[in-house]
């Protein structure tokens, strides 16, 4: 401002002369002024490595170390891997992390192609990442191949630089390995949990010193509490009779690698009640080989326990009441009978003697009495027939011809098939693995019932035999008055009958009778019929013993 | 010819009766001396040993008799001297094979069970005819 004051006032041509070197001079001094703040502003952004100063002994060059030094013990330091790649993925630079990823000194690293450490198909992938690589950051997860061949997960993080017109690309890798271990870790436990959580076992975790260190939700349920970190004894109390199955105990046995298998115990809960387990218990080691705690997994098996007992308790009653039942048939065939008999000789010998002799009431009243002392005797021949299948179950030693069976029953019924005047067809019978008088039973009864049961006309009695897979089904068909369904599975039952004694008399036990047989062979007894449409009683045997 | 001499034990006169019955209907012309239980059977082998007593030609026994059954009855029989040869008839209201065999084993000549049947029961009274012309075929 001084000088342009000046310039306005008339001044001398020395003073002009003047004046011109003095502008040149704060012209000259305002543009070395700019260049410097320039400088400054470079090196302040990190723009330069080094500056060169004009000095009276020529030009001296001074590298700004300081800056350049703090940047480089950062890079060295980081736990990132870093690398400085050219466009063809030749490495201009790497630090000491990544020389240790890929287990190589660094000086052996600059040079190489950055292909060298991936794996062979993932190297054109990389190679389109590196070239696609603009100002923006570039992440990608890919696998390193360290120079000893172990594979190295990694993440790295590409961004582009132009550096003195060469454009750079820096790379800055990150290893997953812990990580992956971690995440692994993490997933290792999820599963146990999970495991520890679904297993119907109660497993309980317990340390060196007894202290419980992870438990299955059912171990947790049989607790009835949090266990978590509390001392095993204090929890559980589980007594092996009159030992108590507590944590030194486990330890021990645990130590002892045999372990404790499956052995009974009793645990007794706060509330009073008992279960009953089964107790197994295994160690857990260290690596080196210490013992740190033990596992102990637990059955509950109280109602496994309560249904044996039941059993044996429903099975000692089955026992008493067939006995109850024997007793019974023996008294049925003995004591009962005597006096029936006395009563049917008697009632006989009435009639007999004095048939025709009182009035044709007292006739009458000798007839009821004869033919309920035959009723009642056959009923008991029925009933102990019934009570002596129900007998315990003699093994069958030889296979039996069902032809022969067949006649001899036959032959037994010989008057009233006369009577009948019916005609008998059979199949060729199989052999079968049956007690000789159970299938005589099974043909007596069923005939006797076709020929009980016919209609009218001429009877047809065919006896048939069907091999199945494990069973023959033998069947006895008849023409007669046929069944109604309704009635089909009732007619199997005790004392059952159809109709009245007076047209076809019968004590009602001869199917029960039959049903009871082919049960004790495991097979079954069923009936096709239809009224008017004769019967078909079908019954299954064993092919085998 | 004698008269045939029977000895009879059993207990229930309900079938004492039928026995008589059955003998008579067979129009036998016999001694019918009954008693009701083994141990009187034994006494009666004693005093025919000891001459008080003709020997019966046949005996009819019931197995099941009070005191003294019916099997040991029969081991007894076959000691005495008097008695030892004599016919006998084993009735019993069991069919059981066992029963069967067991009498045969002890010697007795006819097992014959009680049945139901009066037409049956009266039947006896032939079989004790047939044994009885035996014995007297053999003695003659």
């Amino acid at each position: 401002m001084k000088l342009s004051e000046a310039k306005a006032a008339p001044i001398s041509d020395d003073l002009q002369t003047r004046l011109a070197a003095s502008e040149s001079r704060v012209a000259e001094l305002e543009s070395r002024l700019a260049e410097a703040e320039e400088t400054l502003h470079a090196i302040r952004t990190g723009q330069v490595d080094a500056l060169v100063v004009a000095g009276p002994d020529g030009d001296q060059i001074f590298a700004l170390e300081g800056a350049d030094h703090a940047y480089r013990i950062l890079v060295e330091e980081m736990q990132e891997g870093t690398v400085t790649l050219d466009q063809s993925g030749l490495i201009l630079y790497a630090n000491r992390q990544f020389a240790s990823m890929v287990r190589l000194p660094v000086e052996s690293i600059v040079g190489s192609s950055i292909s060298r450490f991936l794996p062979p198909d993932r190297r054109t992938t990389f190679s389109t990442l590196l070239a696609e690589t603009d100002g923006t950051r570039q992440r990608s997860e890919l696998t390193l191949m360290a120079d000893d061949g172990l594979r190295v997960p990694v993440t790295i993080s590409l961004n582009r630089l132009e550096t003195g017109g060469i454009n750079t690309v820096c790379a800055v890798i990150t290893d997953l390995t812990e990580q992956r271990h971690y995440e692994a870790m993490v997933k290792d436990g999820e599963l146990s949990r999970s495991i520890l959580d679904q297993a119907i076992e109660s497993i309980v975790v317990i340390d060196a010193r007894g202290k419980i260190l992870r438990v299955s939700e059912s171990a947790r349920k049989l607790a009835g509490r949090d266990v978590l970190l509390r001392h095993f004894d204090s929890v559980f109390e589980f007594w092996d009779r009159d030992q108590k199955v507590d944590a030194p105990r486990l330890l021990s046995a645990a130590r002892s690698d045999n372990g404790i298998r499956s052995i009974e115990v009793i645990l007794h809960h706060t509330d009073g009640a008992d279960s009953t387990l089964l107790l197994s218990a295994g160690p857990l080691w260290s690596s080196s080989r210490d013992l740190l705690g033990c596992v102990v997994t637990l059955t509950d098996i109280t109602e496994r326990k309560e249904t044996e007992e039941a059993l044996g308790r429903q099975a000692h009653e089955l026992e008493r009441m067939n006995s109850d039942l024997k007793q019974f048939a023996y008294a049925v065939s003995h004591d009962l009978r005597e006096p029936i008999r006395i009563v049917a000789n008697y009632s006989q010998l009435l009639e007999k003697k004095y048939k025709d002799k009182l009035d044709e009431h007292a006739d009458g009243y000798i007839r009821h009495t004869v033919n309920a002392a035959h009723r009642l005797e056959r009923l008991l021949d029925d009933l102990l027939a019934y009570t002596q299948t129900a007998e315990t179950q003699h093994t069958v030693e030889a296979p039996l011809d069902a032809n022969v069976v067949l006649a001899k029953t036959l032959n037994m019924l010989d008057t009233a098939l006369a009577e009948s005047g019916a005609r008998i067809e059979s199949d060729a019978l199989p052999m079968l693995w049956v007690e000789e008088i159970h299938l005589q039973q099974l043909f007596q009864n069923l005939i006797a019932n076709s020929l009980k049961y016919r209609s009218d006309g001429l009877l047809r009695i065919r006896i048939t035999a069907q091999a199945g897979k494990d069973m023959w089904t033998l069947g006895v068909s008849d023409n007669g008055i046929g069944i109604d369904p309704q009635y089909h599975e009732h007619i199997f039952g005790l004392f059952k009958r159809l109709h009245g004694g007076s047209k076809y008399s019968g004590s009602g036990m001869g199917l029960a009778i039959c049903q009871k047989i082919v049960e004790r062979y495991q097979g079954r007894i069923w009936v096709e019929s239809e009224p008017g449409r004769g019967s078909n009683f079908l019954f299954t045997l064993p092919k085998e013993t | 010819m004698t008269r045939l001499k029977l000895l009879l034990v059993e207990d229930n006169p309900a079938d004492v009766f039928l026995v008589r019955e059955a003998l008579h209907e067979e129009s036998l012309d016999c001694d019918l001396e009954v008693v009701d239980d083994g141990e009187q059977a034994i006494q009666f082998f004693e005093r025919a040993d000891a001459g008080g007593q003709a020997p019966p030609d046949l005996l009819l026994l019931d197995l099941n008799v009070p005191r003294i059954g019916g099997e040991q009855v029969l081991e007894r029989l076959r000691r005495s001297r008097t008695c030892a040869g004599i016919a006998v008839v084993v009735i019993s209201s069991s069919d059981s094979p066992h029963d069967r065999k067991k009498a045969a084993d002890l010697g007795a000549a006819e097992y014959f069970r009680k049945p139901a049947n009066l037409d049956e029961f009266m039947a006896l009274g032939k079989l004790v005819r047939r044994l009885a012309d035996k014995r007297r075929g053999a003695v003659a």
